[in-house]
């Protein structure tokens, strides 16, 4: 039943690549900016949930919130600073220079988080991270378990968000056609800044399920930002449902092709099929 | 209502607009005429602050707009009903609808102003969960134009709201814009279709490679020979058709 | 500059370089040197996409690890160093004429994420099958002269110079610039894009295969899958960027500028000169496109202005 057991596993991380490739993916289809240091942006919503924990006792589950308000208020800080800049060109520009910035972002936090908390490894252990749901055969880590339900829950709550709220679907309406969104009275620029405080929200959230069942160091962003790239070409802009299950897609293939080819394989399924992806889609995702 | 000051506008070395002069008054009508590349759209853009002419003024209910951003524009009371209609189809009718009401000024009416789209056009109150892409052209630029009016606006801008549509869809749209500014609201209606447009309007001007060519009142411009030759040649004489190509 | 008078200063340099080894004994010296000719070699190779081409590749460290790989294979199996150098250039430039015409099937962004994951599939790859570390042979160790790999990397440096000199005044590089300043204006008006892209990506890849070869030649032992790290094409692109992306002594001044700001650094914080890099490559994105090769050019104007 290793199989089984790979499968399951694989998909308890799949949820933690949509809910991280949910917020790049919010980004990219409103701003059109592709964020590049977005896993720097997880990898410090996992320090922050860290800390939380160690200088001040909280259990990251339940401060998650807490770390969800800070990535909240990074990502306004974060828009006015930088990006609210890379807005101003238009669209293939944009894409082009906010892919370098973002590369700069990531370099500069990247050396800081070195700089201020080592390159060290760092997890969460609670008092229940050890505790297993055991189905016959398949053990279930709840932490990992209960890091999927929250995953999902926040997507749920995203998508409920983009299709109730005013501002949500201000958001919808400006990714699909930003001028018409500014002739029927909404202001682009805020539905820019709110859809990219929100994108960094939940890059927060799923640092910080990251930082409780699996570790961080400040090298994790290059990987996580592929993986959210990967899951964001794969499962198509626009659903945040669809990245959802993208993520899960994702956290399956590689479980299955670790079993076939040995676990060192396990990074590459995944950006074999991004290759092909966008080998097969060359105008990329925006075309219709 | 509106008045654009000689308006020059470009987009890069290119001058699209080289001095434009035209008003709109409270509860006209106003028709917008011209070939295609004249410049109807990029002045409608410099109306509604998507492009922000290098030269000249553009007053909207006495106050200067240049400069403002487009949804400050909407906000004043002048709302568009963009060429191609423009909808977002990923979202139902009612979605594309209620966005229209979305600034401050729009939204305390936003519920009437439903009702009052879904009596002028009794089809989308059946469609209204329908995405608004799956709608047929003319359906589609129904929405349009309610989602435009949602917006409560004093003066809307109509860009070619026949193009691509039925004659007899066609007639329904030009009868619910007479109804429109009946109503009260003014309006600016640029179309290729000038005999439809020259029988609706009071006024009308015509744009020709960025400047303006000619003005005058609707039915007296239909008789005009230039503009019967210019644009009302055989084949243009059905609605719905664009002059004949050069 | 005059063209004349940038060649005299360019001979000078070499020459001068050239005598370095003759001059001083002390290795860090040599080190300090090699570092910067390799990095000049390297962020070249990588200007001749970005700058001419003007596609940002981030694989590029794949080109520069198989240059590696097969120079240290078949120096190991006793090759002569130089042959297995250039065989290894071959390598590189055969396996980017092999990706190259699906890869440029993309554009802008997509063509950058895509060679990303294209080098991480690599390094992951000969991480998995190579995982064991690579050390020379003691009779090699023994026989080891720094001077030797100097020279080798001022000559593959000179020559990356001298190929982006060469391309900037050639057809082909001005047809590049073409495409690289509007691909469907250039399309449109004739201009085989993906030949020319091809050809760019050739001695890109070429060069950076040397460099890869010059990295095997001078390390005693590394980690084969090293030279396929991310870092390598990070380091290039921040090096070109800062001196000037798609000029000739941009590379150059971003090189010494940042080798030096490196080991500055590093005596004290390690990897510090990142963060630093880091905000000053945003800054120039955002400010100053043209990298201090602009902002030369800026303080020359000012100056005149002053005088």
């Amino acid at each position: 039943m290793i199989l089984v057991q790979q499968l399951v596993l694989g998909l308890l991380v799949g949820g933690l690549y949509g809910l991280a490739a949910a917020g790049l993916s919010l980004v990219f289809g409103v701003l059109k900016v592709l964020n590049v240091a977005h896993g720097e942006l997880i990898m410090l919503g996992g320090y922050g949930a860290f800390w939380l924990w160690v200088l001040l006792g909280f259990d990251p589950l339940l401060a998650l919130p807490l770390v969800v308000a800070g990535a909240l208020a990074f990502g306004v800080l974060l828009y006015w600073g930088l990006f609210a800049f890379v807005v101003r060109a238009h669209e293939e520009t944009r894409i082009k220079n906010s892919l370098l910035i973002g590369f700069g972002l990531a370099l500069a936090t990247h050396a800081l988080a070195v700089r201020l908390w080592t390159a060290d490894e760092r997890s969460i252990t609670t008092t229940y991270a050890g505790a297993v749901l055991s189905l016959g055969p398949i053990a279930i880590p709840l932490v990992r378990l209960a890091s999927l339900v929250l995953a999902f829950a926040l997507i749920g709550a995203l998508h409920l968000l983009l299709q109730r709220w005013r501002w949500g679907r201000a958001i919808r309406a400006t990714a699909e056609d930003w001028e018409a969104a500014a002739l029927t009275g909404i202001d682009v620029r805020r539905a820019y800044l709110l859809a990219f405080a929100i994108g960094t929200g939940l890059a927060g959230a799923a640092g910080t399920l990251v930082s409780v069942g699996y570790s961080i160091s400040p090298s994790i962003g290059l990987e996580w930002t592929l993986k959210a790239l990967i899951v964001v070409v794969l499962a198509g802009l626009g659903s945040m449902l669809g990245t959802f299950v993208g993520g899960l897609v994702l956290g399956l293939a590689e479980a299955a092709s670790a079993f076939a080819f040995g676990g060192p394989y396990r990074e590459v399924v995944g950006l074999v099929i991004f290759l092909a992806v966008l080998v097969a889609r060359p105008r990329g995702l925006f075309a219709r | 209502m509106l008045e654009v000051e000689a308006v020059e506008a470009a987009y890069g070395p290119f001058l699209a607009l080289s001095g434009v002069t035209l008003r709109v008054g409270p509860g006209e009508i106003v028709a917008l005429l011209g070939p295609n590349g004249a410049g109807k759209t990029t002045l409608i853009r410099c109306v509604t602050g998507l492009l922000v002419p290098r030269a000249g003024r553009i007053r909207f209910g006495g106050a200067e707009i240049v400069g403002l951003l487009p949804h400050a524009i909407v906000e004043r009371g002048l709302a568009v009903v963009p060429e191609g209609r423009r909808l977002f189809g990923g979202m139902t009718v009612e979605e594309n609808l209620d966005l229209g009401a979305f600034t401050p000024h729009a939204r305390a009416g936003l519920g009437r102003g439903r009702e009052r789209i879904y009596e002028i056009f009794p089809i989308l109150r059946e469609r209204r969960r329908q995405l608004a892409g799956t709608l047929s052209g003319g359906q589609q630029q129904m929405v349009a134009i309610g989602r435009a009016l949602m917006a409560a606006p004093r003066l809307l801008i109509l860009d070619e709201p026949s193009l691509g549509l039925a004659p007899r869809i066609v007639e329904t749209i030009l009868g619910v814009i007479g109804e429109i500014n009946r109503s009260g609201v003014s309006i600016l209606l640029v179309e290729q279709n000038v005999q439809a447009a020259l029988g609706l309007a009071h006024r009308a001007y015509i744009l020709e490679a960025g400047r303006v060519a000619g003005e005058g009142n609707g039915p007296a411009l239909l008789q005009d020979p230039h503009v019967r030759r210019a644009y009302l040649g055989p084949l243009a004489s059905l609605p719905g058709s664009r002059p004949p190509l050069p | 500059m005059s063209r004349r008078g940038c060649l005299a200063l360019g001979v000078a340099a070499l020459a001068a370089l050239a005598a370095v080894p003759l001059v001083v004994r002390r290795d860090d010296v040599l080190n300090f040197l090699f570092l910067v000719l390799l990095s000049v070699a390297l962020a070249q190779s990588w200007n001749v996409v970005a700058g001419y081409a003007g596609q940002i590749n981030l694989g590029h460290a794949a080109f520069f690890g198989l240059g590696a790989l097969v120079t240290r294979t078949l120096w190991i199996a006793e090759w002569p160093v130089l042959a297995g150098a250039a065989l290894g250039a071959l390598a590189a430039t055969a396996f980017a004429l092999l990706v190259g015409a699906v890869a440029f099937r993309l554009r802008g962004a997509y063509f950058a994420i895509g060679t990303l994951a294209l080098g991480e599939i690599l390094r992951i790859t000969v991480g998995n099958v190579l995982p064991e570390v690579s050390t020379l042979p003691t009779a090699t160790i023994g026989a080891y002269r720094l001077a030797d790999r100097y020279y080798f990397a001022l000559a593959l440096a000179a020559a990356a110079v001298g190929v982006v000199a060469a391309l900037e005044r050639s057809r082909a590089g001005l047809g590049m610039q073409a495409v690289r300043e509007d691909e469907e204006a250039a399309e449109a008006s004739g201009v085989g894009t993906l030949r020319l892209k091809l050809l760019a990506l050739v001695l890109s890849t070429a060069l950076a295969g040397l460099a890869g070869g010059l990295f095997a030649y001078y390390h005693i032992s590394y980690y084969p899958a090293h030279p396929f790290g991310p870092h390598w094409t990070f380091d290039a692109l921040l090096i070109t960027f800062i001196g000037g992306v798609g000029t000739v002594h941009g590379p150059v001044l971003g090189a010494v500028f940042y080798v030096f700001l490196k080991e500055y650094l590093a005596i004290r914080w390690v990897d510090f000169h990142l963060l630093i890099f880091g905000v000053l490559f945003i800054t120039i994105v955002l400010l100053l496109p043209g990298g201090l090769v602009e902002a030369a050019a800026r303080l020359r104007t000012l100056a005149r202005r002053a005088c």
